[in-house]
């Protein structure tokens, strides 16, 4: 199998906030401003011609004020019998007149109302659905619907089967983006399609009881590397986001061309499958301009994003599909426990930095090359958190999926001269000097044997006052076990009988945004074959270490998590290290005097605590 | 001062856009310059295309067609 699918989804927003408000300046709102609508429909009918002109059909995502909208619902129909476009249904969208008459209410989002009002908007939208076109949508979505919204839909509509159901990485930075205006916080999803837990909807389900019976794509395809240190609405297969992000110069932008190809290279990672999707409304296209760009280049941008995805497509090398037809696609080749893995590199800043992203029912993580494969990213989706969303709910606009480590939000390995970071890695010692491998820059390899993912690093040099090592670090993924096996080994000495001390460590904490939380009622714990040591989190800066280590252990109630280290080697010793108020970290490790050519192998693991 | 307006084209604020924050600004007719509301920028259209110039630079790959994947 060697197959690229592309969905492209259209939403007719009637009312698109962009246009609104820029329509709207110095007058008093009005929803049913007709040049407002007018101008979305000339939109809307744009994009689609220039979709069918490239061969390429749609997913119509109409909203609820489109289904008022005569003009809309015929270009849909019409556009249905004659491309082969889906009719399916968005949540987005939803302000309109009549919803407001409706509903009372100004919320645009869907995940924020309360259970009972997103219950009552999900009747009042399919029902209005069916009685336009007289069957139900089988494709729907939103920025982010939880799992409460997606088991409420399934349940009453289970003609359903797919939904935009996150947003890549769209958290605290997307709101500072938007000066702090953007309520889409939701980090923690995987970055590509899924089928997600009934649980939670950014973890993939681990098996058919657990499926919540829908496949989830991402709002947009984004740059991962880009991404994880910078605002989501600047770098993904949407021309607004990169137009947004001013990636381009002289109005020529190969960074989409180039995107795109990135996400076709994917199915190297994926036994011959990759997936890149379009999903555009109508509001960043308006007539007047969006940001910096007027409507000409906003038009071109469109015109050639879809061009190449036609030339793909003519060429072979891409298969667009509409929503529900990739749903059946992805069920038919994906199962469960099958994780999606990225070796991302840079495209964008002119470096040769790689990261690999992983995401598999247990875990979401990131190692970063540009730190000698340091862990810089890891949610424990094994633990199925259930945190529902909107008012009345305990998190209200915190839809994000807890991790346990995120370096970039919490330090990683600088940190500003005092404490410590959130970050996975490994460091040598020897006699007094001491080197972690996230100073370490190297590039990665990826293969598969079997049922394993092994990452692969190059070797990096470490020089010592009067010894020279090589290091080289494997990672081996072994589906369906929910553990990280990493190797550190000695390929090269300039002194054989060298003790060297490997000391292979998790710097961890838990939350959701760049702001500690409360790591209090956190257990230590080191188990060993003569004893165990544990203590509790109280900031008290403790220590503990046994040698003979079993397991170095950290359980996390907050977050219902259990994370453990293992190791094959004999006497090697387990330690922690609790933080303190101004380094609010826990730190389990595992250490080895290692010699000659050497290898100290742990395992890493996060389990549901309770 | 006049009253600050929306400028011919959404112009952001380059400094904030450093700083990634999309800050729209306004546009004084009488000094013929946009300005900021958070921080403090004050620039012609000249001024504000040259920073942009400079944001622009840290994507060195901008202008690259990449096809070796």
């Amino acid at each position: 199998m060697n197959e690229f699918y592309v969905t492209i989804i259209h939403r007719p927003e009637m009312v698109p906030e962009y246009i609104q408000k820029g329509t709207e300046e110095g007058k008093q709102e009005n929803l049913t401003r007709s040049e407002v609508i007018q101008e979305s429909l000339d939109i809307f009918r744009t994009q689609q011609q220039i979709a069918h002109n490239n061969g390429l059909k749609t997913t119509i995502q109409m909203t609820y004020a489109s289904l008022f909208n005569n003009e809309a619902i015929a270009i849909a129909k019409e556009h249905h019998q004659k491309y082969g476009d889906e009719i399916g249904s968005t949540f987005l969208g939803l302000q309109c007149q009549e919803f407001r008459n409706k509903f009372k209410s100004k919320e645009l989002a869907i995940w924020l109302f309360s259970i009972e009002d997103k219950k009552k908007i999900v009747d009042e939208v399919f029902d209005k659905f069916y009685e336009v076109f007289g069957f139900y949508p089988t494709s729907t979505g939103s920025y982010y619907m939880d799992a409460e919204l997606v088991n409420y839909i399934k349940h009453k509509y289970p003609m359903i089967k797919i939904a935009v159901a996150t947003c890549w990485e769209e958290g605290p930075k997307a709101y500072r983006n938007a000066n702090n205006s953007w309520y889409t916080i939701f980090d923690g999803s995987p970055w590509n399609p899924w089928i997600p837990s009934k649980y939670n909807i950014h973890c993939p389900a681990m098996n058919k009881q657990d499926d919540i019976g829908i496949v989830a794509i991402p709002h947009l395809s984004r740059d991962l590397l880009a991404v994880f240190d910078g605002p989501g609405s600047y770098y993904g297969t949407h021309p607004q986001n990169i137009l947004r992000g001013m990636v381009y110069e002289d109005h020529e932008i190969p960074y989409f061309k180039n995107l795109v190809d990135q996400y076709r290279s994917m199915s190297k990672y994926n036994r011959g499958y990759a997936y890149n999707m379009m999903y555009v409304g109508p509001g960043w296209m308006s007539k007047s301009g969006r940001w910096e760009a007027d409507y000409n280049f906003l038009l071109k941008s469109y015109k050639e994003g879809m061009e190449y995805y036609g030339q793909l497509k003519n060429k072979g090398e891409a298969i667009i599909v509409t929503m529900s037809e990739f749903a059946d696609i992805y069920r038919q080749y994906h199962h469960y426990t099958q994780p999606e893995c990225a070796l991302w590199r840079d495209i964008l800043y002119g470096s040769r930095r790689q990261q690999f992203w992983y995401v598999d029912p247990w875990m979401r993580f990131c190692l970063d090359m540009n730190e000698g494969g340091a862990m810089i990213d890891l949610r424990p989706y094994i633990a199925r958190l259930v945190r529902p969303c909107g008012v009345g709910t305990k998190y209200l606009q915190d839809a994000s999926y807890p991790f346990l480590i995120q370096s970039f939000y919490r330090a990683g390995y600088f940190t500003h001269y005092a404490g410590e970071g959130a970050v996975k890695s490994c460091k040598f010692t020897y006699e007094a000097e001491e080197i972690d491998l996230c100073t370490c820059r190297t590039i990665a390899s990826f293969s598969e044997i079997g049922n394993t993912r092994v990452i692969t690093l190059e070797p990096v040099k470490i020089e010592f006052n009067n010894l020279t090592i090589s290091i080289q670090s494997i990672f081996r993924l072994i589906e369906g076990t929910g553990e990280i096996e990493i190797v550190r080994r000695i390929i090269d000495t300039t002194n054989p009988d060298a003790e060297i001390i490997a000391d292979e460590y998790i710097t961890a904490c838990y939350g959701t945004t760049e702001y500690p939380e409360d790591l209090a009622g956190i257990k230590l714990t080191l188990k060993g074959s003569s004893g165990t040591e544990s203590i509790n989190y109280a900031y008290k800066c403790r220590e503990a270490e046994i040698p003979n280590i079993i397991t170095s252990e950290a359980i996390i109630p907050q977050v219902d998590t259990r994370l453990t280290m293992r190791t094959d080697a004999d006497n090697a010793i387990g330690y922690f290290r609790e933080g303190f108020a101004f380094s609010p970290m826990y730190t389990i490790g595992i250490k080895n005097t290692i010699k000659g050519k050497g290898e100290l192998r742990t395992w890493a693991k996060v389990e549901k605590a309770s | 001062m006049g009253q600050g307006r929306k400028g011919k084209l959404n112009y952001r604020c380059p400094r904030c856009l450093m700083r990634e924050i999309d800050m729209d600004m306004l546009y004084d007719q009488d000094k013929d310059e946009y300005y900021c509301l958070r921080c403090s920028f004050t620039g012609n259209e000249q001024e504000v295309l040259r920073l942009y110039k400079q944001f622009r630079d840290k994507y060195r790959d901008r202008c690259r067609r990449i096809t070796d994947f």
